[in-house]
């Protein structure tokens, strides 16, 4: 099987990550926060550890600011139901995923807040532009993503959010696509909240993700039940980060999250150089099939990238490409308005998705088929 | 003395602040029923270890 599903989820991981699972499993197997005997307080000393490896990872100025939750589409549930106030003003970007875009527009639909949505054309304008274009009195939130999950382009401009911040208003960060795969600095690159998951570049198990808080902006909890702590009280107590965890924590893939970053910093250069020489082969390959259309193809990516087959379906595509052992992802990606963007709502397109693990004959596996498409 | 927090995490923390100035502690459940606190706390005998607390709230318990 050749796996080109790498931007929904990384198949395969190292072996330091299977290995983390297997030894909190066997070898600690309780909970954090919930008792206070020996192997309890080992969790608890496991989970902070793993939220000062993200925190690090990211750049935080204090790497514990980390609340964790199942994945980045709770994170940003957490973060702009918690601090999103009634008249406020949010921009987006027209690459967003749904996870950006639905709870935006629930809260829109709710009549709470209003949103603006950069359009591709300006995307590139100066920052000073941008702001002019879609700021407003009200606007309290820049929301972006790092990258595209449908075509692999680089949306985030530290630019941008270094004006955004200075002007006063707040910054966040969709790292889903592509936080393992660039060296981001939230201190530095004047991103306050970020919110990431475990389960794709990053390498862990399905299951954890998280909101890196390095403004301390207040926001208010998602949901409501057991933290470990202030037992006593009724509702959750106002205690960071612990009043936002309430539940029992994901620990499996919390420590698997742990193995996967440290992979992931101490590899980085090399699946980095790994994952744009497979870029750059494909999009070479791919250059030569006078059937393939290419989307977003001459801009800064990730190594993700969207296609089509001239007059044949997305969904045609996928099944064809399944049958020859290849798996790819077709239709919308939970991504209307990037589809919205680059023209493709009625057709959808296929999307190729790279990891380190591929290789050359992998790619060469995919042209002949869609060569084949061609003939 | 038994230092106490309201975070689990700053227990965490406090105890990797300890261990990086090379000052016994030990983590242990919080010996003491006020609910104001979580369930683990630090132990150590060495005074210092309340001023490396930065900006962590705790309360300090003889």
């Amino acid at each position: 099987m050749i796996y080109f599903d790498n931007a929904a989820t990384t198949k395969y991981k190292p072996e330091e990550v299977y290995d983390a699972v297997n030894f909190y499993l066997r070898e600690v197997g309780v909970s954090p926060g919930r008792g206070s005997y020996s192997v309890g307080i080992e969790a608890s000393r496991m989970l902070y550890k793993t939220r000062c490896t993200v925190g690090k990872y990211f750049g935080m100025s204090r790497p514990d600011k980390v609340v964790f939750t199942k994945n980045s589409t709770e994170a940003m549930n957490l973060f702009f139901n918690g601090f999103l106030k009634q008249g406020d003003h949010v921009i987006i970007s027209c690459y967003e995923h749904n996870a950006v875009l639905r709870p935006i527009q629930h809260l829109k639909d709710l009549g709470i807040i209003d949103y603006s949505v950069i359009q591709r054309v300006d995307l590139t304008l100066p920052a000073e532009e941008i702001f002019e274009k879609y700021a407003r009195s009200n606007t309290r939130l820049l929301a972006m993503t790092l990258a595209s999950n449908l075509t692999g382009r680089i949306v985030f401009r530290e630019d941008l959010y270094r004006l955004f911040k200075e002007k006063g208003i707040v910054t966040f960060l969709d790292s889903s696509q592509g936080a393992g795969k660039m060296a981001l600095s939230m201190k530095d690159q004047a991103i306050d909240f970020l919110a990431f998951t475990g389960h794709k570049d990053l390498l862990a198990l399905p299951g954890v993700g998280g909101l890196c808080c390095e403004s301390k902006e207040h926001f208010e909890s998602l949901i409501q039940g057991g933290t470990g702590i202030h037992g006593e009280n009724y509702t959750n107590p106002d205690v960071f980060p612990e009043g936002y965890e309430a539940g029992t924590l994901n620990m499996p893939a919390i420590w698997s999250l742990h193995a996967g970053v440290e992979y992931v910093l101490f590899h980085r250069e090399e699946l980095q150089n790994q994952e744009h020489v497979l870029m750059r082969y494909l999009m070479e390959q791919l250059d030569e099939l006078d059937n393939v259309i290419l989307y977003d193809r001459d801009v800064d990516r990730v190594s993700t990238y969207s296609i089509n087959i001239k007059d044949m379906a997305s969904d045609k595509l996928v099944a064809l490409l399944d049958k020859n052992g290849i798996c790819v992802r077709g239709g919308i990606h939970c991504a209307i308005l990037a589809h919205e963007a680059i023209g493709t709502v009625s057709t959808g397109t296929v999307r190729i998705s790279l990891g380190h693990r591929n290789t050359k004959e992998e790619i060469d596996e995919l042209i002949k088929v869609l060569r084949e498409v061609g003939d | 003395m038994f230092i106490v927090f309201y975070s689990t995490s700053n227990v965490f923390r406090a105890e990797e602040i300890l261990n990086e100035a090379a000052i016994d502690c030990k983590v242990v459940p919080t010996p003491v029923t006020d609910k104001a606190y979580c369930g683990v706390c630090i132990q150590t005998d060495n005074d210092e270890a309340k001023g490396l607390m930065d900006d962590m709230e705790f309360e300090v318990i003889e």
